[in-house]
């Protein structure tokens, strides 16, 4: 039930957009068929050149209405197509299970919810996508959205860690990766530095709970850690939350800083605002034609 | 034991808890809330953020009130305060208990008792033995118990035993039981009635010898009133009333009520400063006096504000001696109809024979220019006269030529005739009352003459025997007394012939006097009267105790309500005698000089309330309350606020009834802007579908052929719905229908009861129906009508109306045929003859629904298209029959219909 419910809501959430046809300079070098023209003949739809009929070529192959105009015998050749893979990632951490307010959606249903979206987006748009961390191949169709959905609903794992592992993508593969990116900054930058040393592209999409923004505490709080059992008392929190703020902004230019270098791109979302937002930053970035 | 006004402490060292609070304050003020806990992911970025001010979150000010409130109740608590406290018992002995428990310590006994009971507990508290002294005689007059030292939870029973007696208190019977007893040194509290008594100040001194003494009782101007008959009787009811003190002016409301207790009249007086007796009259129709069992000071529940009433203050019955019973055919030329009309309005007037007459209890008999019959009338009459009987004469033609000897005067054979057409003189005039007559004081009106009258014989004591004469000195009415009673003779005609004083308003005052001479009906018989209702101390009537002893007849009247006789009604149920309380009270004075050295107090003071366990629980309250508000404050109740908003939203839209009352109006609406007939919702929607189409058949066929217009046939349900809109309820039986709550069941009986009619179809013909073998449908109507209140049912006669109300008809067919139809029997008149239940079998909806086309919705079986004509001719019957009544069954139609009938 539970399932359906977020892959239902995504595709609600999904279905204001169209199918998403992830730009891809350099296409994955996948032999799967795809959509994204690899400039160079091969297997797909769309027509490529005519080749004058060479010896060993299959009768097949020739285009008889092209050679009938001439004297000459023509060979219709493809672009070969391919399909871009999108390898997904959302924080799975017990710190993502927060909301400030019950009215509030947690930020890990928030991240659940804009990930099945992108994945229905992009299985629309045929491309092929696939969680990092879940072993299962890049997919396209429905069966991968269910795949996705399916994983993604998956109770959550207490030991999940807050940061993607490394794992050997293909070359030109794109990631998305969304999470709260609150663990310190060396280590973000450990864990994408990897990605993008090997050259992959990606994005990344902060989840933030709008009490994590803002601080809108008030008096004597001890606050407790939820990944670590770290406490802090602090006898008035309103005299802090200018100081937080500012760190937390630090925080962020840290992951610009960060995400900029390796050509990635950095959003931010917060839980009380609608998601479609976020699924069209994502989907801006994603389609977005490089130097463009 | 600290004592601050009405307020005192029992462990006032416990009150320096109180300089606590100070400190409490200071260190509230400087010790910090708990903090809130919240987990939050962000840590990270609060880690080693530091407050750049360093004051601590302070508790806020109306938190710190609230604890030292708190505490100051607690300890305040904890020194044991009491409201009122009571004087400890002075000196070191038992506690004599005097209790004045006559009837005038009734009208504020709860007071007394709760005095009692407090000293009872503090005897207990300071375990002190207690000895209990009642003062009034005990019922019956039997010796009361010796009295002895108990403990106060002895003591303490006996005195919530103790209740007010109707009579007074005999306070030196009371002193001797004390003489058993050798006691020193006491603690001795006279709860006294506040009344004065001769041995008043030897009981006091002898009680203040046994140590120390103090009398309690009511200040003097709200000791026990008495309520007594009035000296003087008049026209009107009067009752004296006597208070003991006349200190202050004061308002005395006296009620009267009858035997079943509906009060008559209420008169209240004021009676000034230093007047202690008042008399009060209490105006009332004959008709209402006569009814009068009771009177009462309002306010006072004891036996001496209550006078009951008896034959003596009610009208007496008079009788009027005539031989024609009934009326006469020409009234006004017959001597007893002035008579009548005179003695109406304060007599109960009967007529009769003398023996009849004397049959039955007469207070006074007149006889109007007639004689008794003979020997034996005439010596029933000597005897009732010796008995107490007033015999009132008129004189007249037949009187003045035949006298007898019961008549207090002797008479001259013959009349006189003042101014006759043969004479010179003017008719006579009345001459103003000598004073030894009982019409003394009467105002005498000039237009009274007398033409004619019987004339005395001289002698020595006519003048004694005179009681009015006139103008020229001789004798109009004489009176005579035999033996108890009275014989009385008035020398005219009781009617206009030979005076118009019968025409007079002076007629009626002398009536009325002559009758007030009577002694009533009481005090007849030598028999003795047994109690029969007795007052209690209270002043309520109850049957009488087995302590109370019968009153001879003769001595009745002298009789003094006593411990023995209480007060309270003689004789038998049918002729009561009231002996009342008055007569046992002499006077009523408040109590005068004590010995010295008695302390004297009142009830005013409150009682002792102790205010520790309210104050602690309180405390308790508050405890609670900051526990929650601490939890509060540390974000540990979240949610709870929101919850009992939604507890309270769910509350107020629950209670906003009026979307409900605005259906029940638009319901009310509807049934009533047009006629329309109704079915009963089964809860069966097939049934019910079939009700409707059915009602909508018969609706189309009444408008087509009759001149009833119905609107739309309607749903009801008697659960909730009201019925009395519709003259006709279809019910059709299903054998799994609902049994009915007490509240339908109710209202339709109303339904019922007030003109209604319902027609069950239990609709099972084809199984049994209402023959000898029950469909399961008629099993369920009994079910189902086991609450109405259904009459005796008949199968319909061959002449009911229900068989030419509109079509002439003997069958009764539905959808079925052949089932009986019942209805009540026509001889029960209620409800203009229309039957409140009619029970057929017949599923005669089936028979008369229509679909949307108006077309026949089932088949008939079995005798097609004709038998549902005969079906749709009986709901037209049945709708003229409810609608109109009994009027077809006008003997008036009956000829038409025979003739078209073709006999």
């Amino acid at each position: 039930m539970a399932q359906a419910s977020v892959q239902h809501r995504a595709e609600q959430l999904a279905s204001r957009l169209p199918a998403l046809l992830v730009a891809a300079d350099r296409v994955a070098t996948t032999v799967a068929q795809g959509v994204h023209g690899r400039r160079r003949v091969g297997q797909g739809d769309s027509f490529w050149q005519f080749r004058q009929y060479e010896p060993g070529d299959a009768a097949q192959r020739i285009d008889w209405r092209e050679s009938a105009k001439s004297q000459r015998l023509y060979v219709r050749e493809t672009e070969w197509e391919a399909a871009q893979s999108i390898w997904l990632w959302r924080d799975a951490s017990p710190s993502m299970d927060y909301h400030s307010d019950p009215q509030l959606p947690t930020k890990r249903a928030r991240a659940d919810l804009l990930l099945v979206a992108l994945a229905a987006l992009l299985v629309r748009g045929g491309e092929r996508a696939s969680l990092i961390g879940s072993g299962l191949p890049p997919l396209s169709g429905r069966v991968a959205l269910n795949r996705i959905a399916a994983l993604i609903d998956r109770p959550a794992d207490t030991a999940a860690a807050s940061l993607p592992g490394f794992e050997p993508l293909p070359r030109y593969a794109q990631l998305v990766l969304i999470g709260d990116f609150l663990s310190p900054l060396d280590e973000i930058h450990a864990a994408i530095g990897r990605y993008s040393a090997s050259g992959l592209r990606g994005h990344m999409l902060q989840i933030l709970d709008p009490a994590e923004e803002t601080l809108p505490f008030d008096g004597r709080v001890r606050f407790e850690g939820i990944e670590s059992d770290d406490s802090v008392l602090i006898s008035r929190v309103e005299t802090v939350r200018d100081e937080y703020v500012e760190r937390l902004a630090a925080h962020r230019e840290g992951l610009v800083a960060i995400a900029r270098p390796a050509g990635w791109s950095f959003a931010t979302h917060r839980t009380d605002r609608p998601p479609h937002a976020a699924l069209l930053a994502l989907y801006m970035a994603l389609s977005r034609q490089p130097g463009s | 034991m600290l004592s601050l006004g009405a307020l005192a402490f029992a462990s006032p060292w416990l009150l320096a808890g109180l300089a606590i609070l100070p400190v409490l304050w200071w260190l509230l003020r400087v010790t910090p809330p708990a903090p809130r806990r919240l987990r939050f992911p962000a840590i990270r970025l609060l880690l080693g953020l530091v407050p750049r001010e360093e004051t601590p979150a302070r508790t806020p000010l109306w938190l710190i009130l609230l604890r030292m409130l708190l505490v100051a109740l607690a300890i305040i608590g904890l020194a044991h305060p009491l409201l009122n406290p009571s004087a400890r018992l002075a000196i070191d002995g038992p506690l004599l208990l005097v209790v004045d428990d006559g009837w005038a310590a009734a009208h504020d006994w709860p007071a007394r008792q709760r005095l009692m009971r407090e000293l009872i507990d503090q005897a207990e508290r300071e375990n002190r033995r207690v000895v209990l002294l009642d003062t009034a005689p005990r019922p019956g007059g039997e010796a009361a118990p010796a009295i002895s030292i108990q403990r106060a939870s002895d003591a303490r029973a006996a005195a919530e035993a103790l209740t007010p007696l109707p009579w007074p208190t005999n306070r030196s019977a009371a002193l001797s039981r004390l003489d058993a007893l050798t006691m020193a040194n006491a603690n001795v509290v006279w709860i006294s009635d506040g009344l004065e008594s001769e041995d008043a100040f030897g009981f006091a001194e002898r009680l203040n010898r046994l140590g120390t003494l103090r009398v309690v009782s009511d200040p003097a101007d709200r000791l026990a009133t008495l309520i007594a008959p009035a000296q003087q009787d008049g026209a009107d009811l009067a009752v004296a009333v006597h208070r003991p003190s006349a200190e202050a002016p004061a308002e005395i409301a006296v009620r009267v009520s009858g035997d079943d207790g509906r009060l008559l009249t209420r008169q209240s007086t004021t009676l000034a400063a230093g007047q202690r007796d008042a008399e009060i009259k209490l105006p009332m129709p004959g008709e209402l006096r006569n009814q009068a069992a009771r009177a009462e000071i309002e306010g006072e529940a004891s036996a001496g504000a209550v006078l009951l009433l008896d034959e003596r203050w009610r009208r007496r019955p008079v009788g009027i001696v005539s031989t024609q019973p009934g009326e006469a055919p020409q009234p006004l030329l017959t001597g007893t109809f002035y008579l009548e009309r005179a003695l109406n309005p304060f007599s109960e007037v009967r007529r009769g024979t003398v023996g009849d007459l004397l049959k039955r209890e007469t207070a006074m008999l007149v006889l109007a220019d007639a004689a008794p019959s003979g020997r034996e009338e005439h010596d029933a009459l000597v005897k009732w006269l010796d008995d107490g009987g007033v015999l009132l004469r008129f004189a007249g033609p037949d009187l003045a030529e035949s006298s007898d000897d019961l008549l207090p005067v002797t008479l001259r054979r013959g009349g006189r005739t003042i101014g006759g057409a043969l004479s010179w003189e003017q008719p006579a005039r009345l001459a103003s009352f000598p004073p030894n007559s009982p019409f003394a004081g009467l105002a005498i009106p000039d237009d009274v003459t007398v033409l004619r009258q019987v004339l005395a014989e001289p002698s020595l004591d006519l003048a004694d025997k005179t009681w009015a004469r006139l103008s020229d000195g001789t004798p109009l009415v004489t009176g005579e007394r035999r033996g108890k009673g009275w014989l009385v003779l008035v020398h005219t005609t009781g009617s206009p012939a030979w005076s118009n004083l019968a025409l007079s308003g002076l007629f009626v005052d002398m009536l009325r006097r002559v009758v007030g001479l009577s002694q009533g009906v009481a005090g007849a018989g030598d028999a003795p009267l047994a109690p029969v209702e007795t007052l209690d101390g209270y002043g309520r009537l109850q049957q009488a105790p087995a302590s109370a002893r019968s009153i001879a007849g003769k001595d009745f009247a002298s009789a003094v309500a006593s411990a023995s006789q209480p007060p309270g009604f003689y004789g038998t149920l049918d002729a009561r005698h009231a002996l009342n309380l008055a007569s046992a009270v002499p006077t009523l004075k408040p109590l005068g000089r004590l010995p010295a050295g008695v302390t004297r107090d009142s009830f005013t003071r409150g009682s002792e309330v102790d205010l520790r366990p309210g104050l602690l629980a309180a405390a308790m309250t508050l405890v609670l309350l900051d526990l929650l508000i601490a939890y509060a404050l540390r974000g540990l109740l979240p949610g709870l606020a929101r919850r009992g908003a939604t507890a309270a939203l769910v509350a107020a839209i629950a209670l906003a009834s009026p979307a409900v009352r605005a259906d029940d109006d638009d319901f009310a609406l509807q049934a009533s802007s047009e006629l329309r007939l109704a079915y009963i919702q089964t809860g069966d929607p097939q049934v019910d579908q079939v009700s409707l189409a059915g009602l909508r058949g018969l609706t189309a066929v009444l408008g087509r052929r009759t001149a009833v217009e119905s609107g739309e046939p309607m749903a009801v349900d008697p659960e909730k719905d009201e019925l009395i809109f519709f003259p006709l309820i279809y019910w059709p039986v299903t054998p799994d229908q609902p049994t009915l709550s007490p509240r339908a069941t109710e209202r339709l009986n109303r339904y019922l009861a007030t003109g209604g009619t319902i027609f069950f179809d239990t609709r099972d013909q084809g199984e049994g129906g209402t023959g000898r073998v029950a469909g399961s449908a008629t099993q369920r109507l009994r079910q189902i009508a086991a609450g109405l209140n259904i009459p005796p049912l008949q199968p319909v006669p061959p002449d009911h109306v229900l068989t030419k109300s509109f079509y002439l008809l003997q069958e009764f067919p539905g959808r079925w045929a052949g089932g009986q139809i019942w209805v009540q029997p026509t001889e029960d008149r209620v409800n203009d003859g229309v039957s409140t239940i009619i029970i057929g079998s017949n599923d005669y909806a089936g028979a008369w629904a229509i679909d949307a086309q108006g077309r026949p919705a089932y088949a008939v079986v079995p005798g097609g298209e004709p038998q549902r004509e005969m079906a749709y001719r009986f709901g037209v019957n049945l709708v003229m029959y409810t609608l109109t009544g009994n009027y077809k069954s006008d003997q008036v139609h009956v000829p038409a219909i025979l003739e078209r009938l073709g006999q």
